[in-house]
């Protein structure tokens, strides 16, 4: 029995670390990754509407400056962010699956956007960046780390796509 | 649901009707177009209506997707539009001399700072995307609910919301660094100084305090004056009043000169 409650409250407490919105960074020699992981009680039709309309992006995401382009699958993108913002990022969108899953990367890494609809209604949002490669160690330490802007992104996400869910009918 | 049903709800819901589809599409021409095309269609396809919705609903879905159909291939207005209408009005003496004359001449040729408000959205409100412009107005002058519009646009009532939800903010953000009634630092005075130049004799400032938006804009959340804005929109038939004649030719020689632009300036 005790056993049994150690592993229930092992699981509860990875669910809610899982979604709590908190980055979490895993550093090794040749690659570094950050995830983020949040609850949104909204739509997720609403969630991909927010994720892919590039022109509105600065609007609510306050961790980007510009996206130039169309967030449409074997597009490429020009992405300025407010932690690097002197540069641009060239980013090709490799993968779409609507209201489920996206993919976007540069040589550098590859960043995964995944929305699972709970049973409540709900959705829960993950963001992954992975950047690695045998070069990585040599600039590793120019990259500054993305876990701050990753909380932020996701806070803003839920923000806003609550705020739409809200709207008076 | 007989024939005579659809024509009283239709004489009803007609002049909201032309109103939408104008502000929609900014042509007159179109407009009258669409909305006899709507009456055609609604005419034979009554026998497919089956009550999931109002009829008021059913006709200005079919309005809608005639108006999508007719904006499909043309391209989006850009935020700046009044400036770069601006800009081609002063250099077309001609533009100012029939608006001078519809002026002095019409019985619908009065200026009014409230008309040009509801003008001055018209045109602005064509920079969103156009599922964004349609929802904003069914929903904010015309009244119609999220699950109502859903129905109008055929999509679900989340992306109704979305789409509402953005539209606006877009709108709030470009009139508040823009219109100079919400906002001293404005930088578009043009519906004051149009009526310097047709309303000369009038104080503007007198003019300006009979308009809510305005005289609530120091102490109001601009989300607020958005709403007030939008019911200046409300109360304004573009086709019924005692501006119609002159803002429907300058709003004749906005599009134009909009298509224009936008012509010469295609990727």
């Amino acid at each position: 029995m005790k056993y049994f409650l150690t592993t229930i409250f092992m699981i509860m407490t990875t669910i809610s670390s899982a979604q709590d919105g908190k980055a979490t960074t895993i550093k090794k020699t040749f690659s570094r990754a950050t995830s983020v992981s949040i609850n949104i009680k909204a739509d997720a039709s609403i969630i991909w509407a927010l994720l892919t309309n590039a022109e509105d992006f600065p609007r609510w995401n306050s961790t980007i400056t510009s996206i130039e382009g169309n967030i449409k699958e074997g597009e490429k993108i020009k992405l300025k962010v407010k932690l690097d913002e002197k540069r641009t990022f060239k980013i090709k969108i490799k993968e779409m699956n609507p209201e489920k899953s996206m993919v976007w990367g540069d040589s550098q890494g590859k960043r995964t956007f995944t929305l699972d609809k709970q049973n409540d209604g709900s959705v829960q949002f993950t963001m992954h960046e992975k950047m690695g490669g045998l070069m990585f160690p040599l600039y590793a330490k120019l990259i500054p780390p993305f876990d701050e802007a990753f909380e932020t992104y996701a806070a803003d996400l839920k923000r806003e796509a609550e705020t739409i869910q809200l709207t008076k009918n | 649901m007989t024939k005579e049903h659809l024509n009283t709800e239709f004489e009803a819901a007609r002049g909201q009707l032309k109103s939408f589809v104008l502000r929609i599409t900014a042509s007159v021409q179109d407009t009258e177009d669409i909305v006899q095309d709507t009456w055609i269609k609604a005419t034979d396809k009554l026998d497919t209506f089956k009550g999931n919705s109002t009829l008021r609903t059913w006709i200005f879905a079919i309005a809608s997707n005639l108006a999508k159909d007719n904006l499909r291939a043309k391209r989006r207005w850009t935020e700046d539009v009044t400036d770069i209408c601006k800009e081609a009005a002063m250099s077309n003496k001609a533009f100012f001399q029939e608006a001078m004359n519809i002026r002095m001449t019409s019985p619908q040729g009065n200026f009014e700072i409230k008309e040009h408000i509801a003008f001055c959205f018209t045109c602005i409100a064509k920079s969103l995307p156009l599922e964004q412009q349609i929802c904003l107005l069914l929903k904010e002058v015309y009244d119609f609910k999220v699950a109502e519009i859903a129905l109008i646009i055929e999509n679900s009532e989340a992306m109704v919301k979305y789409y509402l939800h953005t539209g606006r903010s877009k709108m709030i953000n470009i009139f508040e660094g823009r219109c100079a009634l919400i906002n001293k630092k404005g930088t578009c005075h043009q519906c004051t100084e149009l009526n310097g130049i047709f309303n000369p004799k009038q104080n503007a400032q007198e003019e300006l305090n009979k308009i809510e938006m305005h005289k609530a804009a120091q102490s109001a959340e601009k989300e607020h004056l958005f709403d007030l804005r939008m019911q200046v929109l409300k109360g304004i038939d573009p086709f019924e009043s005692g501006a119609t004649e002159l803002q429907l030719a300058h709003l004749e020689h906005n599009r134009k000169v909009m298509e224009n632009y936008l012509k010469k300036n295609a990727h």
